[in-house]
């Protein structure tokens, strides 16, 4: 939505803040900041720990436009680092959530010990760089005032330790809770989950009952009498900064690990012999030496073989998997190498994330967000087509949307003799899928775009495309 | 003070700080609590009057 004529476009999820908003401009990351904002900002470049943070890579790279540009109408202008690929918490494993939520605590605590705070406390805050976080909202730090609690500690437990707490102490995974509330799960709704002796879990009875209790309570209290009573009983800095450590403890101790799922072991148990593995290997690597993709999208990722082939010629990967437990594991062993270029995340390929907030376009759906140069499609296509019942024009129809005009598709065929195929074919009734069928695919394909590579792989029961997408 | 922050802290949220910042924050909750207590009982003949 472009509202001026000087071709910005403003983030639809930026507007919360009415002293800076997030706008694109010639493929360009912009902040436009009011005078009061723009004071902040100044302060804040001049401040030590912020020149640390960004040195350390824990902040997106952000620099000033001198002279502020004069077509626009903000005191002063920032453009900042291009994330590669925008993702929302409810798309994180466990582990990028505790990560996220510790670079936070930890971007907090220099900002308190420097003289300043952050606004806010989201875990929207947060991007990545493949698998190591970044802290993006430069216009959430502002100079602490001495006596106030952190103003984003509701916010933090709602959308980051609530999350954790779930998950960690009760085995629930909280990615649908994130998805379906864009500010984070409320005290007095996670408190009903806590009762009898989970209250004593770590963290519980502060942050949630204690907490919830408070809010309660001081319902009519406003913020600014509250703060006032705060400053005069004594709350000091170091206060601040003894809950932070406090919450970074709490954090560090939530370590839950997603026990093993069916998928877990998938590539060891599933049915790919050495010579098939080896030969899709090769294939996916000749597809993307073929295409230098910018961009490229792994659906079905599982321990991310592929992905991380794919990145040896590409400019990003995004590995996507539907099992929590598998992306965590992928995520870990990513963060564990430092990998800077392939981001894991978490999503149903049968129901991708839709859009979300206000009007729906707050939180990019991901068909919105996700255009890439080259789709990796490696054995999903009959986890959809049969598993999920969807027909197989339409999962191909999602694989090239998917896909930029001209870019290309690596998809696998699994026959229907497969043994993979016949398990799942096993769990339906007889004649449900005849159409699920090599004869009746490859047309599907070269209606989509064109076919310039397939091989069989040795076991003789799936079939590798690649595809170039019509423009 | 004014004080144009664009998130709703939340009152409790900011008490509740206090109160898990180990002794000296339950210190300042206390505090807190008890000159609001004494303000309620200060506040009473005026308000029959």
């Amino acid at each position: 939505m472009a509202f001026f004529d000087t071709g910005v476009q403003a983030e639809p999820g930026s507007f919360r803040d009415p002293g800076n908003r997030v706008f694109h401009r010639h493929g360009e990351v912009l902040r436009g900041l009011d005078e009061r904002s723009a004071r902040d900002w100044r302060a804040l470049a001049a401040a030590d720990f912020f020149r640390d943070l960004l040195a350390a890579g824990k902040v997106c790279g952000t620099e000033e436009l001198t002279p502020a540009p004069v077509d626009l109408p903000w005191a002063a202008v920032l453009r900042h680092e291009r994330i590669p690929f925008v993702s929302h918490p409810y798309e994180w494993t466990y582990g990028m959530l505790r990560d996220a939520a510790l670079l936070h605590l930890d971007v907090l605590r220099m900002a308190l010990a420097d003289g300043f705070t952050t606004k806010d406390g989201s875990a929207y805050n947060l991007q990545w760089r493949g698998a190591t976080p970044v802290f993006i909202d430069v216009g959430s730090f502002e100079p602490a005032r001495d006596g106030e609690p952190w103003a984003g500690y509701r916010q933090f437990c709602q959308t980051l330790l609530y999350p954790m707490l779930l998950q960690a102490h009760l085995g629930v995974d909280f990615q649908p809770w994130l998805r379906a509330r864009i500010d984070g799960i409320e005290p007095d709704q996670i408190r009903r989950l806590f009762g009898g002796t989970r209250r004593w879990r770590p963290g519980v009875l502060t942050h949630v009952h204690l907490h919830g209790a408070m809010q309660a309570r001081n319902a009519r209290a406003s913020t600014a009498d509250v703060r006032a009573q705060l400053r005069a009983a004594g709350y000091s800095r170091e206060l601040a900064l003894a809950t932070v450590r406090g919450l970074e403890k709490l954090v560090r101790r939530l370590d839950h690990r997603p026990g093993e799922s069916y998928w877990s072991d998938y590539q060891r148990t599933c049915a790919y012999s050495v010579p098939d593995r080896q030969a899709k290997e090769e294939f996916v690597d000749r597809a993307a030496t073929a295409t230098a993709p910018g961009l490229v999208l792994d659906l079905g990722a599982n321990d991310g073989r592929y992905a991380r082939i794919a990145a040896r010629q590409a400019g990003y990967v995004v590995a996507v998997e539907q099992d929590a437990a598998v992306a965590d594991a992928l995520y870990r062993a990513l963060r564990a190498a430092g990998e800077q270029r392939v981001l894991p995340l978490v999503m149903d390929l049968a129901d991708p994330s839709p859009g979300g907030g206000w009007r729906g376009v707050e939180r990019a759906a991901f068909g919105d967000r996700a255009r890439a140069d080259l789709v990796l499609a490696l054995a999903v296509v009959h986890h959809l087509a049969i598993g999920r019942n969807v027909p197989l024009a339409e999962v191909l129809d999602q694989f090239v949307a998917l896909t930029a005009p001209g870019g290309s598709l690596v998809v696998e065929f699994v026959h229907p003799e497969d043994p993979m195929a016949r398990r799942l074919l096993a769990n339906k009734p007889d004649g449900l899928f005849p159409d699920y069928r090599r004869e009746a695919f490859e047309p599907l394909l070269a209606a989509r775009g064109r076919i310039v590579r397939q091989a069989e792989l040795p076991s003789g029961t799936r079939t590798l495309y690649q595809v170039v997408v019509h423009g | 003070m004014t004080h144009l922050a664009y998130l709703d802290a939340g009152s409790g949220s900011l008490i509740v700080q206090a109160v898990v910042g180990g002794v000296a924050g339950a210190a300042v909750a206390a505090k807190l609590y008890w000159r609001r207590l004494v303000a309620r009982f200060r506040r009473q003949p005026t308000d029959r009057s």
